[in-house]
């Protein structure tokens, strides 16, 4: 008999031009494959969205100052006097007045209206000045113009101007009993700050009576990501009862409070493989079923039991890899893109997309090969192991 | 034997495929069950906010303060029979990871506001109101950090430091209260509000919002207006909202959770529709010359029509009750395992009930095409196909 | 065998429509069996055995002309009207003994009581009965797709009488048996209609199994060539 290679082949080929019998039940094992990818691909992509979203915040030159243990911006608070301390740190990039680089900020919580639901929404508001507008570099004023210290003027990033009602340019806006005006839109290239307010860090501090603290102090760096000078200063003066952090790092901890979306995801997705696979497994036992005299024909001529287990293995990781995707290209054309906000770290909107990146359609095909492959492996065994006396057999 | 036999026997008469078949529609059921009794819970706080409780926090922003002297004015609204004040305390217990929703009240005010929800020992209730560094811990905090009446705990706050520089407090357990009815907060804690605020370092006489009872839920409206007028135009303004949509907004603030769980188990339901569909579809045909033998004996169309219909019934039903049975159990396992800050999972008779629609509802699609062909099949042309 | 007649077809034509073409099976086809009688028709392919074992089992309706069933019409019942006089009156042995897989011997036997008012006890009394009149009382529980042809072949006799028919029609009874096997199957039938009184009407094209029966008819494109034999 000719080689194993072309007798598998061809009992391929026999499968596959047989599939329109068995259009329906291959149908049925495909959809629900492609399903099972989608419903993963989605939580996938909602968690990588937030979290490309919020590390693009964050930079390695950049590094972050909080109180201990506050975990938050939004939780900090920093006095005057501590700012005037830490700043003085070692590994603190200096200007060419031989000052130190840094931005000392606020981060306050207002209301404001979400478009889509028309529900209330917490929005950040950070109170900040030029140095912290040059400390980002990626900022971009692309409609209006900057507020001007010491005035009731704010700035809106544009995911705020997309997600939530209220906030074009020129519009008056109340928080409380203080009104301020929008006077321009920034972008900073797709990251979490875009999902905020900006306005002067003095006339916030004296709107929100927080005195001459502040909450949070950006600086850069000498050296990209080494902090060792200012966690070594924050050792030995026990006055600075801090927390020093890259930028980066900051903000990764604060992705991760979405692991919890990714790994139910990713629970959700294998139970419901688990169904899937259940109607793999049955298409493909059908599948053996219906070519039983077949398979045993071709046995009795004298092809090898390996050509049928992996004819019947091949058919079904056809079938799921079809359906891995469909599933891939519908999660794709529904959700990529999608933008929708979330409750962050910070208690605060976070808006993001979500995202389809090449490394989630590996998942998705992963996926979709495991129950293929599973689905194909007991009914395969059942195809080499058929008596060849069915092929003689006469009637059912 | 009746027909229901003959339906039983030929549902199991490929085990395989049987197995295969209840086993999906066992997932999704299993599915629906936990993913409709974590909504649930996720919005148990709304649906069982009372009735009669507003919350009254800062216009601008909940996480903005208020002056304490709220507290007494408010109560001299008409309409109201108690006010309690909160403070946010950002606690954790021994590390920034483990959070211990934390509250700075004052003892002679939470029951009186909230005794419906809160379930405690008199006595203890008392002790703790005498004991300026006392706590009161819900019972899903002490079963996760084996906290006993008795016990001396430190609580750090991510927010707050001590005049001192540290920011532990220390506390004495006086009480640990239950749920009065279930799906109750049991994960919250309560400290004194004096023994906080003067032993924190930012000073000032802040609370950070107010809980309120109003005598009737129809003066509701009128208490609403009352209080936020009182305090319209200064520079601390509130904003007062019934509890339940306060509750309601914040759960929304977290994105439509409902709409992806239901995506979900929308998804799983479908992909059981198609696959027992096509299935039980395959299964009648490749039974056509039984049915031609069934018509020839003198069992009616409609008889058989039923029957077949009883067969997708009973696969829905038999994996349907399978799957929610083991969702049940998997729920109750969950309840009692620690880091669940859930209120408890319940699998209530209205979930039950609709998952009972469902299966109507499926056992009717998948069955009905094949019944209908089952109905229709000519017995010559049945008993012909050998 | 007694005079009465039992079944009487009258002037009975019977026509498909394939395409454009007509294609007549009978044409003012006439025919009566008596009570008691054990009928053989013979014919070869394309005659209309199998067209006639269908009107007479009350599975196809003639296109004209009038079937009587026991002093009663039946070639104007409605379909649901048909099944309930099928199950009352007739019962069938096939070629291939068409009993369901999934039940054992017994089961299949009780199946056609299932359209009856008998309460459980009644029914499992007749199909006792059944089983010992065709020997198998030892088998019942057995699956009937473990069994031999003959033994299948029996169970499916067990079947036919079990509700006591008027007519018993078999379509083939011995084409899948061997010629042993086909003699036993041929002398219980024998015995039925002997010993019990059954009437039966077997379509074959074993000219030694038509020997069985009392009288064979023989079915050349839709007509009859009788041949009367005597045992």
């Amino acid at each position: 008999m000719s080689s194993i290679f072309s007798q598998i082949f061809t009992v391929i080929m026999m499968n596959i031009r047989s599939l329109p019998k068995r259009l329906w039940m291959s149908f049925a094992a495909t959809l629900a494959i492609s399903v099972v990818v989608a419903v993963l691909l989605s939580f996938l992509s909602m968690s990588n969205g937030f979290k490309k979203t919020l590390e693009s915040a964050g930079s390695d030159k950049t590094a972050i100052v909080t109180r201990s243990g506050s975990k938050s911006e939004l939780n900090s608070v920093l006095s005057n006097d501590v700012v005037n301390i830490i700043t003085t740190a070692p590994g603190i990039a200096k200007n060419a007045d031989g000052k130190p680089i840094y931005s000392a900020e606020l981060y306050v919580v207002v209301d404001g209206i979400k478009r889509t639901t028309q529900t209330k929404a917490n929005l950040p508001m950070r109170g900040i000045a030029k140095a912290g507008v040059d400390l980002r570099g990626n900022v971009k004023i692309i409609e209006g113009r900057m507020f001007e210290p010491g005035r009731n003027e704010i700035i809106v990033g544009t995911a705020i101007l997309r997600e939530f009602s209220g906030f074009d340019l020129g519009t008056t806006v109340k928080f409380g009993k203080s009104e301020w005006t929008v006077v321009g839109i920034f972008s900073t290239g797709g990251s979490a700050f875009e999902s905020e307010l900006w306005a002067d860090a003095r006339t916030l501090q004296s709107q929100f009576r927080r005195g001459n603290s502040f909450q949070t102090i950006r600086v850069l760096l000498e050296e990209p990501g080494n902090i060792e000078g200012m966690l070594e200063a924050v050792k030995q003066d026990p006055r600075l009862i801090l927390d020093v952090q890259t930028e980066i790092d900051y903000f990764k901890e604060q992705g991760e409070a979405l692991n919890g979306m990714v790994n139910l995801g990713w629970i959700l997705s294998i139970v419901m493989s688990l169904g899937a696979l259940a109607g793999a497994l049955n298409t493909m036992y059908t599948s053996v079923a219906d070519r039983e005299r077949e398979i045993a024909t071709l046995r009795a001529i004298g092809f090898s039991n390996i050509s049928a287990f992996f004819g019947t293995l091949t058919e079904s990781l056809i079938l799921s890899v079809i359906g891995g995707v469909v599933g891939t290209l519908a999660a794709y054309i529904f959700m990529d893109g999608l933008t929708t906000s979330t409750l962050g770290g910070n208690f605060t909107q976070v808006v993001f997309s979500f995202h389809m990146s090449a490394d989630l359609f590996k998942s998705g095909i992963i996926l979709a090969l495991a129950i293929g492959l599973i689905g194909g492996f007991f009914p395969a065994l059942r195809a080499a192991r058929l008596p060849v006396v069915l092929a003689f057999r006469g009637g059912a | 034997m009746s027909d229901l036999y003959l339906v039983y026997k030929n549902l199991t008469r490929k085990k395989l495929r049987f197995f295969l078949t209840f086993f999906a529609i066992f997932i999704a059921f299993l599915m629906f069950g936990a993913l409709t009794a974590f909504d649930s819970a996720l919005n148990a706080g709304v649906e069982l906010s009372a009735d009669n409780r507003l919350i009254s926090v800062n216009k601008i922003n909940f996480t903005q303060p208020l002056p304490i002297s709220y507290v007494r004015k408010v109560q001299t609204v008409e309409g109201i029979e108690a006010v309690a004040q909160f403070n946010w305390f950002g606690g954790y217990y021994k590390e920034p990871r483990q959070q211990v929703m934390t509250f700075a009240v004052d003892p002679a005010t939470l029951l009186a506001v909230y005794g419906d929800d809160i379930a405690i020992d008199e006595e203890r209730y008392d002790n703790w109101q005498k004991n300026q560094q006392g706590i009161l811990v819900g019972k899903a905090v002490a079963d996760l950090y084996g906290w006993k009446v008795g016990d001396r705990i430190p609580l750090h706050s991510n927010i707050f430091s001590k005049q001192d520089g540290s920011s532990s407090w220390a506390f004495d357990i006086e009480g640990i209260y239950t749920a009065k009815y279930p799906q109750a907060d049991t994960n919250s804690v309560y400290i004194h509000y004096k023994y906080f605020n003067e032993t924190q370092s930012f000073g000032g006489n802040f609370i950070g919002w107010m809980g309120i009872k109003t005598l009737d839920p129809k003066l509701n409206e009128q208490v609403i207006k009352a209080i936020d007028d009182m305090f319209a135009n200064t520079p601390f303004e509130t904003e007062t909202v019934p509890e339940k949509a306060f509750n309601q907004s914040f759960i929304a603030q977290l994105g439509n959770i409902g709409l992806i769980l239901s995506s979900v188990v929308f998804a799983s339901f479908f992909i059981i529709l198609v696959i027992v569909g096509f299935s039980m579809a395959l299964a009648i045909r490749e039974r056509t010359n039984e049915i031609g033998v069934m018509k020839t004996l003198g069992f009616s169309s409609l008889r058989i029509f039923k029957m077949v219909l009883m067969e997708s019934f009973m696969l829905i039903f038999l994996g349907g009750i399978a799957g929610l049975f083991t969702a049940t159990y998997f729920l109750g396992f969950l309840n009692n395992a620690p880091q669940f800050p859930l209120p408890d999972l319940i699998l209530s008779n209205d979930i039950i009930l609709k998952a009972v629609a469902i299966m109507v509802f499926l056992g009717l699609i998948t069955g009905i095409i094949p019944a209908v062909n089952a109905l229709r099949l000519n017995i010559i042309t049945a008993l012909s196909r050998r | 065998m007694t005079d009465k007649i039992l079944y009487d077809l009258r002037g009975v034509s019977k026509e498909f429509v394939k395409g454009k073409e007509k294609i007549t099976i009978f044409d003012n086809l006439n025919m009566s069996i008596k009570e008691g009688e054990f009928l053989a028709i013979m014919g070869p392919s394309g005659s209309g055995k199998t067209t006639l074992l269908n009107l007479l089992g009350g599975v196809d309706k003639p296109t004209s002309g009038e079937i009587w069933f026991n002093g009663s019409r039946v070639d104007n019942l409605s379909e649901s009207q048909l099944a309930k006089w099928r199950a009352g009156n007739i019962g069938f042995i096939f070629q291939f003994y068409n009993l369901m897989p999934m039940l054992n011997a017994e089961r299949n036997v009780e199946l056609p009581l299932l359209l009856t008012n008998l309460s459980s006890k009644q029914r499992k009394e007749r199909v006792a009965a059944a089983m010992e009149l065709v020997g198998l009382s030892d088998r019942a529980k057995h699956m009937t797709s473990e069994m031999s042809g003959g033994q299948q072949q029996r169970v499916a006799i067990a079947r036919a009488i079990v509700s006591d028919p008027k007519l018993i029609l078999c379509d083939e009874p011995t084409g899948d048996l061997d010629r042993k096997t086909a003699d036993e199957i041929l002398s219980m039938l024998q015995l039925l209609n002997r010993d019990f009184g059954k009437t039966i009407l077997m379509v074959t094209h074993d000219p030694s199994a038509a020997t069985y029966a009392k009288r064979t008819l023989h079915l050349d494109k839709g007509e009859f060539v009788e041949k009367e034999l005597t045992t």
